[in-house]
């Protein structure tokens, strides 16, 4: 397939969530739901089902008022109304793990809410680093099995786990570099690099490496159309996913050539080992060295750091901070991120974001003005 | 309130829980101050971290939640957290934290000071934006942070995994200060404080359960302040000397057929969430004009820990108000509206608090329902003034009044 | 016996004169509120209008936003309680009540004696009630009244989806940019303050017969979207904006008659 061909798949895929989750139930698979940040996908993975990411989507708020106020983010907000409205019917189970108190929220009213999808909590450990955390995050694993076994009806062996690991390491070694192709290639714009991220939460890891591979040999055979006057930038936040916000990105010119994204480079920095520990042990390694997140405790928030060094490392001009409005955990790293990327001279602009929003003229004017100043 | 300096004033009795209770809450700070003097290093601390830590340690801490507390109930909450906003922190953060956070930066309130801190003791069993409270104030001030992490549990009773996985963070936690302070932990000093903090408890909660009868031989509100002795000295024996005498003079007015809410208790409610401390007195008059006696609240008996040793200290804090799943929550309500024959709740939406407001609709519909008393709610915040609409209050109140009114009405 | 009842709203007065708590002998509408003093004017109106002078009224209760601040009332009661009163003798089925006035939207729960069992509103947001569909009506330069016939000529009504008021009012203005038509603007307004409504409503649990009062009851828009995302049946009447202050009337008959 062409570069455009692969690109197009992408897009097929991360513009028709419900397309892609009733393929699945079409074709006789069962399909688990995994709720922001993170969830143990691998084991989900390797119990046969397939992991499909729920962070909500762009649409009225109605039937989750009735359980959440105002002042709760649109991610939790619209993954709970997807759930009411029956948009999720026929999952075998939700995952919700609680890394922030908006998630712990979610899955209380899941379970009145959506009375037919079980609630599968996964709690981590913030002390992740040490013996009592790692032992507490299998703990935590092993909750989520026995929960998945009730659900549905699902096995799991240590060895399926071990293909699993292998699974999704080579779909995160393909992300990254994806990543940093994409970086290389001007031609691709803000849209289409969204498209294959964002796609990887609805298809099968298996599936989704063979086409980030197959975009990543097609890139290579292509000249980075270096220059055309775009402008490289970072992004940071939550969610960067709106088709309206990164239409307004590609109109202006600002190519992102790297990300701190939670849904996207976030989830694909930290691989689990697989040499030297038991699969289950590998897995709570893992979430052991994962770090640089707003949901992951850190006293010496590297996260900003990373962000000011990644954004040089990577040529970028400048960092939005796509700030999903009411998520506190990302509201309370804005100030020490701004302040280490004036520390790294990397200029910084927020944006306040909805999933409501379908009309992103404040934030036009903001990119606008923030292009101009780069 | 102004009504009450019109008052001739009569001086304190010195043995009353009134005065006994002010004393340990402003000792809290003037301590600290004291050690902070002396060139030991202090701790801010929150509010459902494992006292008995920095207690057996001999360590001075402070609390920034009360400070907060303290500051917007004195009218400066709106000026700090405009404070913490020009420094990029989004008007959706907690006001607790905006204020404290605005507090580090100042190192000054009229309202309420208290000494910069050498450390910050963290623990996430209320909330996990106490986590990026703490982790702002340790990186902004660059001093170390000692985090217990307390999950959230979703499931009915604390996990031997749990357990273990707290156990060793206390343990850590401890080493992590001994280091940090030079102290030395002791397995004596860490009975004496354990058996004081159930004593206070044990009183406190007693005290607290006096409310069962009609009337109730307090006001409610009166928890809101003592709860500051609940939260800074429950390990101390003169807080459970004070707690005590507070029991004791309620028994007393129990028995006389006096209370400390000076109207005639015509409705008894459960109020929910955190006190509106910028506007405590507008919230007070609202329901006392009415003959509205507050006569519960879970946060009030939230501060009562009680256990025998170590791991069941470990077991207590992990089964604070805000660590524990939608029907333990639920069920521990129902028996605070049962025990005290509670005939409405009032919620405090509170801005502030998204862990507690985010499933308190669900919550109290089910407890609503459970107990056949009328829910309402209103929509406030626990130290940012704007938040909060005094005609919006009232009309609620006053609706909540008139449904409990015609539901006596109807059962004569 | 002669009883008053005034309703004292944020944008608008109203004033009932009942006759021994079963007969509305005169009502009056100013549109003054709170801010700007209609009360003397619309107790004056239907004094008039029933040939009665104040000595005649046995009691006479406030309610409404601005109920404290008037001192000519003998007594006074929320407008929880008044809409309750006052939509439970306009329909005595009514066991759920929609009402959205200026500043609030409430739903009111009725036991099967038609007595007040509980109730929700909004939150401190203006969006989702009347003080939005003026704004709208300010920004779109139509009437608020015309805003229900206008909202059934939609053929297609515009996507207002942002919770937030601010938000709402640079959609319905790219809306416009863009050239959508007007009546389809103004159908998706009406969606949109129905969608929080009902939002409400389904907080609260919806017990059929379903009636609505308030101002906003006679834009059939509203009502119409109501009934569409409740599924159910929505009454109104043509007394519907007068509930609150027959609701207060009705309250005064019964102090006075004990």
């Amino acid at each position: 397939m062409t570069v455009q061909e692969l690109l197009n798949t992408f897009h097929a895929a991360a513009s028709d969530p419900a397309g892609q989750f009733h393929k699945y139930l079409d074709a006789g698979e069962k399909v688990v739901l995994t709720a922001p940040v993170y969830t143990p996908e691998e084991i989900i993975h390797a119990m046969g089902l397939v992991p499909f990411g729920a962070w909500g989507g762009d649409l009225a708020l109605n039937k989750s008022k009735e359980y959440f106020p105002a002042f709760i983010c649109a991610i939790m907000q619209s993954i709970l109304e997807l759930g009411i409205a029956g948009a999720y019917a026929g999952a075998s189970a939700i995952v919700i793990p609680s890394l922030c108190d908006s998630l712990k929220c979610l899955g209380q009213n899941w379970k009145y809410a959506v009375k037919d999808i079980p609630f599968i909590p996964m709690t981590y450990p913030q002390n992740r680093a040490n013996t009592v955390g790692k032992a507490f995050a299998k703990a935590g694993y092993e909750r989520v099995i026995t929960d998945l076994e009730k659900a549905a009806g699902a096995v799991f062996s240590e060895d399926a786990l071990a293909r699993s690991i292998a699974v999704y390491n080579a779909h995160n070694a393909a992300m990254r570099k994806a990543d940093a192709a994409i970086a290389a290639h001007p031609e691709i714009t803000a849209s289409q690099r969204s498209d294959v991220f964002k796609s990887a939460w609805f298809m099968k890891k298996e599936e989704h490496t063979a086409l980030v591979n197959a975009l990543l040999e097609a890139l290579e055979k292509t000249d980075g159309d270096a220059g055309r006057g775009t402008l490289p930038v970072m992004t940071s936040g939550i969610l960067c996913d709106s088709p309206s916000l990164l239409q307004i990105f590609d109109e202006l010119g600002l190519r992102i050539v790297a990300d701190d994204v939670a849904a996207e480079s976030r989830q694909y920095r930290t691989d689990a080992p697989e040499a030297g520990f038991a699969p289950l042990d590998a897995l709570a390694e893992k979430f052991s060295r994962m770090d640089n997140c707003s949901v992951l405790y850190d006293v010496d928030k590297k996260r900003a750091d990373l962000i000011a060094e990644t954004a040089k490392a990577r040529g970028a001009k400048g960092v939005v901070l796509v700030l999903t409005k009411f998520c506190d955990p990302e509201e309370f790293d804005y100030p020490i991120i701004k302040k280490s990327c004036a520390a790294a001279g990397v200029p910084l602009t927020l944006i306040e974001a909805d999933r409501q929003m379908v009309n992103y003229e404040q934030a036009r004017t903001l990119l606008e003005a923030f292009r101009d100043v780069l | 309130m102004a009504e009450e300096k019109k008052k001739p004033r009569t001086p304190p009795d010195p043995n009353s829980a009134k005065y006994k209770l002010n004393q340990i809450a402003q000792k809290a700070y003037t301590d600290v101050q004291e050690a902070k003097a002396r060139g030991e290093k202090v701790g801010w601390i929150s509010s459902n971290f494992p006292v008995e830590i920095p207690e057996t340690l001999g360590l001075y801490v402070c609390y920034p939640e009360n400070q907060a507390a303290g500051i917007a109930a004195r009218g400066g909450g709106v000026r700090m957290c405009e404070a913490a906003e020009s420094e990029g922190y989004s008007n959706d953060i907690c006001a607790y934290a905006r204020v404290s956070l605005a507090y580090a930066r100042l190192g000054s309130a009229p309202e309420q000071d208290m000494p910069l801190p050498d450390y910050v003791l963290c623990c996430n069993n209320i909330c996990n934006c106490m986590i990026k409270w703490y982790e702002n104030l340790a990186k902004e001030l660059n001093i170390p942070m000692i985090m217990i992490d307390i999950p959230f549990n979703p499931d009915d009773e604390v996990s031997d995994a749990e357990l273990a996985y707290v156990k060793g963070q206390f343990l850590a936690a401890i080493e992590q200060l001994e280091e940090i302070t030079g102290r030395k932990w002791t397995e004596e000093r860490f009975r004496e404080v354990m058996a004081n903090s159930c004593r206070t408890s044990r009183a406190w909660l007693e005290a607290t359960a006096m409310a069962r009868y009609t009337p109730s031989p307090f006001n409610g509100f009166d928890l809101l302040n003592h709860m500051a002795v609940m939260v800074t000295a429950r390990g101390k024996p003169e807080a459970a000397d004070a707690m005590e005498t507070l029991l004791k003079e309620y028994q007393a007015n129990h028995e006389k057929g006096e209370s400390t809410f000076r109207a005639e208790e015509k409705y008894r409610i459960m109020f929910e969430g955190i006190a509106c401390w910028p506007w405590l007195r507008v919230t007070s008059t609202g329901m006392k004009s009415r003959g509205i006696n507050m006569v519960t609240t879970i946060y009030a008996d939230a501060f009562g820990f009680i256990y025998d040793d170590f791991d069941g200290m470990i077991r207590a804090y992990c089964k604070v108000p805000n660590a524990i799943n939608l029907e333990v929550a639920r069920d521990k309500r129902i028996k605070l509206c049962k025990d005290n024959s509670v005939e409405g709740l009032l919620v405090h939406v509170n801005r502030s608090c998204k862990l507690w407001s985010g499933f308190m609709s669900e919550m109290s519909r089910q407890i609503g329902r459970e107990c056949d008393i009328p829910v309402v709610s209103f929509d406030g915040d626990q130290a940012d003034a704007r938040n909060f609409s005094e005609a919006q209050y009232d009309t609620r109140v006053q609706g909540l009044t008139e449904i409990m009114e015609a539901r006596k009405e109807a059962a004569v | 016996m002669y009883t008053l009842g005034i309703d004292i709203g944020s944008t608008t007065t109203k004033c009932v004169m009942l006759r021994d708590g079963a007969e509305v002998l005169a009502a009056s509408l100013v549109e003054a509120g709170v801010g700007a003093d209609g009360t003397a004017e619309a107790v004056e109106s239907v004094l008039v209008q029933s040939g009665l002078n104040m000595a005649a009224v046995a009691y006479t209760v406030a309610t409404g936003y601005g109920r404290k601040r008037w001192t000519g009332a003998d007594g006074e009661i929320s407008e929880l309680s008044a809409h309750a009163l006052g939509c439970h003798f306009l329909m005595p089925e009514a066991r759920t009540v929609i009402d959205i006035g200026g500043q609030d939207a409430k739903v009111i729960s009725l036991d099967d004696s038609g007595r007040m069992s509980g109730f929700v509103m909004n939150d401190k947001c203006a969006a989702g009630t009347g003080r939005f569909l003026d704004v709208m009506a300010g920004i779109l330069k139509v009437g608020v009244d015309a805003l229900g016939s206008m909202a059934a000529r939609s053929e297609s009504p515009a996507d207002i989806s942002s919770t937030c008021t601010v938000f709402a009012e640079s959609e319905v203005i790219s809306q416009l940019a863009n050239g959508t038509p007007v009546p389809d603007v103004v159908a998706g307004i009406c969606n949109s303050v129905a969608a929080r409504v009902s939002a409400l409503a389904r907080r609260q649990g919806v017990k059929e017969a379903v009636y609505m009062s308030g101002g906003v009851a006679k834009n059939e828009g509203v009502r119409k979207a109501l009934e569409r995302e409740l599924g159910v049946t929505v009454s109104t009447s043509p007394d519907a904006q007068l509930a609150g202050a027959l609701g207060a009337a009705l309250n005064a008959y019964r102090k006075a008659s004990t």
